[in-house]
């Protein structure tokens, strides 16, 4: 399940909503990254996140199809925000059920790494001293390809 | 929520505010005036008959800041510690963006000397240009942010702004013709921080202009239309054509959407 949206979501209400009749999953690993009140410069008050609307859904669904190839996996639901989000908003979520642990732990991670890098949102920050894009991070990439193709 | 400049009759008064603690307060306003480019350029350019126009108008925002209790009946008369007016000339929306702050530590906010400052800075602009230009429209004047005092801080929420990029305000892009039914055309979006930076959100282009028919050839094209197109060649420009990603020598077809944007900051 994949959704872009500018209200909050609930990750345990996701969660549940994943597991609901489900016997047969073992593990769920779930990831909400939140809005940080400093980044490249201290005291962000806000930030706006852009995104291309199409190409953001399909870019996420191609990620989750390459997580579903590479794990084997009972659930996946993606969730990004779009807007404008202050410090301490959960700003995107991954949920991942596998029948064992590892599976979830490694396809979580490779959401969230492919996402960082491939997903196209883009974050204003808006500080004490002004607004600003952030830019990319080079740590970013080294993350992404630590899963070979990239 | 009561209006606090009306009475228990609804009659106007003044607040009485000499039993409000003093505080730091700062307020933060803006306004655009929107004129043909030709003004624009001879106002960037000093060659206006009426001398500096900008430097008149800032006087005259600081000016009416000051005066604001003369002019507005409930408003105290305060004394200002800062007034601050600047100037955005944007060639994009062929329109220059007047922002006012002001700031004092007192009783009562600011928010009404800086709305009169950007109001009377416009009208200023007006005058100073109207021997050249008589369509100028002054508009958006609105409060951008306050802080101090007993209701807290405001900051406006950018509504206006876009989450969802690539789309922008009709007659925002100067660039370019549109489409029409007959002859074959490509939509180009800038997303994002390019989008800012190159003043253009969208715009299309004649597939007839391309010499040759991929992202390579588009990029020549559109440098060819407008110079501010070579920063697609500064930094690093992600392109998708189709909303699929693409490099510089993916092919393009009539009704194609080409999207320029800067590296993804997602997550």
């Amino acid at each position: 399940m994949i959704r872009v949206q500018e209200a909050p979501f609930d990750s345990g209400v996701e969660q549940q909503a994943m597991l609901a009749g489900r016997t047969d999953i073992g593990a769920v690993v779930s990831f909400t990254g939140l809005v940080r009140d400093f980044n490249e410069r201290p005291e962000v008050r806000a930030l706006t996140l852009e995104h291309y609307p199409g190409m953001t859904e399909s870019s996420l669904s191609d990620i989750v199809e390459q997580a579903e190839s590479r794990w084997s996996l009972d659930g996946v639901c993606v969730i990004h925000r779009i807007g404008r989000l202050a410090p301490g908003d959960p700003i995107v979520l991954v949920v991942v059920a596998s029948a064992h642990r590892r599976a979830a732990f490694e396809a979580c991670e490779f959401i969230m790494d492919y996402l960082k890098t491939r997903a196209p949102f883009w974050k204003k920050e808006h500080a004490s001293d002004g607004d600003y894009w952030v830019a990319e991070r080079e740590s970013d990439h080294r993350d992404a390809h630590r899963w070979g193709t990239c | 929520m009561a209006l606090t400049h009306l009475n228990a009759r609804g009659e106007a008064h003044m607040v009485d505010v000499g039993d409000k603690p003093e505080s730091r307060r700062e307020a933060s306003a803006s306004g655009v005036i929107r004129m043909h480019p030709a003004t624009l350029a001879l106002l960037a350019d000093g060659g206006l008959p009426k001398g500096d126009v900008l430097a008149t108008a800032r006087i005259a925002g600081i000016q009416a800041a000051k005066r604001t209790h003369e002019l507005i009946p409930l408003c105290h008369s305060l004394a200002l510690s800062k007034v601050t007016i600047e100037f955005q000339l944007d060639s994009a929306r062929s329109s220059v963006e007047v922002t006012a702050t002001c700031r004092l530590n007192g009783r009562t906010g600011v928010e009404m000397e800086a709305l009169t400052a950007v109001s009377v800075a416009c009208l200023t602009l007006y005058d100073m240009c109207k021997a050249v230009d008589k369509s100028m429209e002054i508009g958006e004047i609105h409060l951008n942010s306050k802080t101090g005092g007993k209701s807290g801080d405001y900051q406006r929420l950018e509504t206006g702004a876009p989450i969802v990029t690539g789309e922008c305000a009709a007659g925002e892009v100067s660039l370019g013709t549109r489409c029409d039914a007959i002859s074959p055309c490509i939509r180009v979006k800038c997303l994002a921080e390019l989008r800012e930076r190159l003043g253009v959100g969208e715009l299309s282009v004649p597939l007839a202009s391309l010499a040759r028919a991929d992202v390579a050839g588009l990029k020549e094209a559109l440098k060819e239309q407008d110079p501010r197109f070579a920063k697609l060649d500064e930094g690093r420009v992600l392109c998708a054509v189709n909303q699929v990603m693409a490099s510089d020598t993916t092919p393009i077809t009539d009704e194609d959407e080409v999207a320029f944007f800067p590296p993804v900051t997602g997550g």
